[in-house]
């Protein structure tokens, strides 16, 4: 058993009963093995004077050999119960006399030994001489039975010690159980403290100082921590206090500014949404929900074409589709978009549609990384123009009538805006198509002109004349050349078809890649002095402004053949909206007369055998640069080199 | 040296048919050439019915396919052999005037394995024709003749 989580009352008091025992144990035990000694040299002392006293009392009748009065001496040792046997043995050694007279002869010993005493488990024997003037007249033997006298005194001994021993730790405990309470008391107040606040977290309790000894002082100590923990409690808590109240003034701040915010945007004389880049409805204002004829709850958390689907009855309606688009532009370019005057189909709470018309714009609302985030539709309500039937306010008929012609001529224009979409449209699909056809079906009878040409000059060539063989030269000639136009002209085709992914374009880094490329092709070994100045970054789709540099370049390495060096410059320069970039060669050049036939299709100012071509390249430039809103001219003189020029709006951050 | 394995043309225009011969012999690659005259022909060979219901069951190491056909075009035929289980396995090369986006697009997305593009000169489409018609019928190892089933 550990007396570790025995409590310490009880651990004092068998501290001090153990401590005491144990004291009391080891000194009896000391005390008794004195006792002990002197109790068997008491025997034997005893044993030597009885012996003497009988010695000498058995002179004369030894002297006599008077058996009778031996054994009579000899009966006298009755009166000592504890001597067992005793036999007096003449000068010989014969045995003379013994006693008690029962006792067989058998069981003394055969004749005396020398003096002295003999000690054995139960018994002390001793021999001594019966002497008289020094002439020894025989030999005495006393026979003392220890065993009963040792039993009797350790049973009086131990059962003093037992006596003493419980009269002891009676005391002791006692003692014991006064004493430590001195101890015990003061550690137990304060641990009952101690519990007591870690329970009811009361750090104002204080524990009673009992005594100045080491629990006394660390009482003090304690006392003088909970006083510490106190006041910082206190002061913690009073600093909760204070951030709570600043974080609920706070709160109460923003949700108040929200509310304000949101009430000041909804109540803002315009219809407006706010979108995210998904189309989802996450604001809408007042004069939004009035004029569409729903509620705020119906709208915030929809998609925008779930919350206002096509009308049903006019599949059609081109309305939604539009706002799509619109939206789609937004989201593509960041920049807004206004759309034509569009007629919607609202749906009333009862369900019936109405017809409205509104002039929607919708604008980005760009984040830091220039990233649309949210997009605001926003719409004006021009129904009442459309249908003519409201008063102008003030009383100038004639302006009155005046704006109602210049909103029904609005109208009409974006309905004619709309309808000559759609027939572009078709164009395109048309276009498209054709040029299918052609890749398909034109290339074909080429394929087979070229393809026979070559077989019959593998099978018949050897019979051919020279002139023949020529002839069939140049079918094969104009075949190929006709393969190049049909997929040249595919190209420039696509180049006005294909959809432009508008991205940063630097085109520092264009130029030096064509550049690098061509010098690996057509301006291998010759000499080449490039001048090419810093270039901007502009937004554009990569891979036709490639196609552009390409065109201009090669353009420029192609015509400058005759010249040593070539040089041919890549510079820009700014204009108001616009920046300009021109490619400057000192080749062959053209007459400016010819200068606006330079970008049409097909059209050459050389001929095939000077400068080998299909004049379509120009072209390409053309569409590409205004399909990115820019303008291409050239200027030249013959002989003097020429300078192509295009130019590329500015993105709005590069204006200045 | 690898046998050579039958190659199968699909192609209306008899002038093709001609000059596509033509290249293959060029290589020494004709001499196991299947033609069939449009998508509708291509499939009843595939499937062995009509009048080819009797023939043996080879299957062709590679099928050379044009596109634009009358009755069924060759995206259709494609579509209805990789949409067959025991037609899925042959490769077919689209070999083809046209080199629009949507055509190759098309091709693909149905699981063509190549596409080529007809070159106007004749010296080029033989090289072409050599190049498709060696790879596929001598170098490439077709699936085992029991996956086909």
């Amino acid at each position: 058993m550990s007396l570790r989580n025995v409590p310490i009352r009880r651990k004092l008091m068998v501290m001090l009963l153990l401590t005491s025992a144990v004291v009391m144990l080891l000194m009896r035990g000391t005390f008794f093995a004195y006792e002990y000694v002197t109790f068997r040299q008491e025997t034997a002392r005893q044993l030597a004077t009885l012996s003497e006293i009988i010695a000498a009392n058995s002179t004369a009748a030894l002297a006599f050999a008077n058996e009778q009065d031996a054994r009579e001496i000899l009966s006298a040792l009755k009166a000592n119960r504890n001597v067992v046997a005793a036999a007096l043995y003449d000068r010989d050694g014969h045995l003379f006399a013994h006693y008690p007279d029962a006792l067989p002869v058998s069981e003394l010993p055969q004749s005396p030994r020398d003096g002295g005493f003999n000690a054995s488990h139960s018994k002390l024997t001793k021999f001594q001489n019966v002497v008289q003037r020094d002439l020894k007249l025989g030999t005495l033997y006393l026979e003392l039975d220890t065993g009963t006298i040792t039993r009797e005194w350790l049973y009086g001994s131990l059962g003093i010690a037992g006596a003493v021993m419980a009269l002891v730790i009676g005391v002791a405990f006692l003692l014991a159980r006064s004493l430590q309470r001195q101890v015990s008391l003061p550690i137990l107040a304060l641990a009952e403290t101690a519990q007591a606040i870690s329970e009811r977290k009361d750090y104002s309790v204080r524990a009673v100082k009992i005594g100045n000894d080491e629990v006394g002082r660390l009482t003090e100590a304690f006392n003088q921590m909970l006083g510490e923990i106190e006041t910082l409690n206190r002061d913690l808590e009073r600093r909760v206090v204070e951030r709570t109240n600043q974080l609920a003034a706070a709160n109460a701040e923003v949700t108040r500014g929200r509310a304000v915010f949101e009430s000041i945007f909804e109540s803002l004389p315009g219809s407006f949404l706010v979108l995210t880049p998904e189309l989802k409805i996450i604001a809408a204002s007042d004069a939004y929900l009035k004029a569409t004829m729903t509620t705020r709850e119906t709208l915030i958390g929809r998609e925008l074409f779930d919350a206002f689907p096509d009308n049903p009855s006019e599949v059609d309606a081109m309305g939604s589709s539009n706002l799509r688009a619109s939206l789609e532009r937004v989201l593509k370019t960041g920049a807004a978009d206004t759309m034509p005057i569009q007629k919607y189909d609202i749906r009333r709470p009862d369900g019936v549609f109405e017809e409205r018309y509104w002039s929607p714009v919708n604008s980005p609302l760009l984040g830091v990384d220039r990233r649309v985030e949210y997009l605001i539709h926003r719409v004006e309500d021009v129904t009442d123009f459309v249908h003519q039937r409201t008063p102008v306010n003030g009383d100038s008929t004639q302006l009155r009538i005046k704006m109602e012609q210049m909103q029904a001529e609005m109208f009409h224009s974006s309905q004619k805006i709309q309808e000559s979409n759609q027939q572009l449209r078709a164009a395109n699909e048309e276009l498209e198509s054709f040029s299918y056809s052609v890749s398909h079906d034109l290339r074909a009878p080429l394929r087979h002109i070229d393809g026979f040409a070559g077989l019959l000059r593998k099978s018949d060539g050897t019979q051919l004349s020279e002139k023949g063989s020529g002839y069939l030269g140049h079918i094969s000639n104009s075949a190929k050349q006709m393969g190049v136009l049909i997929d040249d002209l595919l190209v420039f085709s696509r180049m006005g078809r294909s959809e432009m992914k508008m991205t940063p374009v630097n085109l520092q880094q264009l130029t030096a890649d064509t550049v690098q490329s061509l010098q690996r092709q057509e301006a291998k070994d010759r000499p080449i002095v490039w001048k090419i100045e810093a270039l901007p970054v502009v937004l554009g789709d990569h891979a036709m402004l490639r196609q552009v540099f390409v065109n201009l370049l090669s353009n420029a390495v192609k015509y400058t053949r005759p010249k040593n060096p070539a040089e041919i410059e890549v510079g820009c320069f700014d204009e108001d909206k616009e920046v300009v970039i021109f490619i400057r060669d000192n080749g062959v050049g053209f007459e400016m007369q010819y200068a606006q036939k330079l970008f049409g299709v097909f059209q050459r100012l050389h001929r095939s055998e000077e400068f080998e071509g299909t004049g379509i390249g120009l072209a390409n430039v053309r569409r590409i640069i205004t399909r990115h809103l820019g303008r291409t001219w050239a200027e030249s003189m013959p002989g003097a080199g020429a300078t192509f020029y295009f130019s590329l709006p500015k993105s709005p951050e590069q204006k200045t | 040296m690898k046998t050579l394995r039958r190659i199968m043309l699909v192609e209306d225009n008899l002038n093709d048919i001609d000059l596509t011969l033509a290249a293959l012999e060029e290589h020494h690659l004709a001499n196991e050439i299947v033609v069939a005259r449009d998508g509708a022909e291509a499939l009843d060979y595939l499937h062995r019915r009509g009048k080819f219901a009797d023939r043996g069951d080879e299957v062709p190491a590679v099928i050379l396919l044009d596109i634009k056909m009358p009755k069924v075009s060759g995206l259709e035929v494609l579509r209805q052999m990789k949409a067959d289980s025991t037609l899925r396995h042959i490769p077919v090369v689209m070999l083809t005037s046209s080199r629009e986006e949507p055509d190759l697009a098309a091709s693909y997305k149905l699981g063509a394995n190549a596409y080529v593009v007809k070159p106007v000169d004749f010296q080029q489409f033989v090289d072409a024709v050599k190049q498709v018609g060696g790879f596929w019928a001598v170098i490439n190892e077709p699936p085992p003749h029991n996956s086909l089933k």
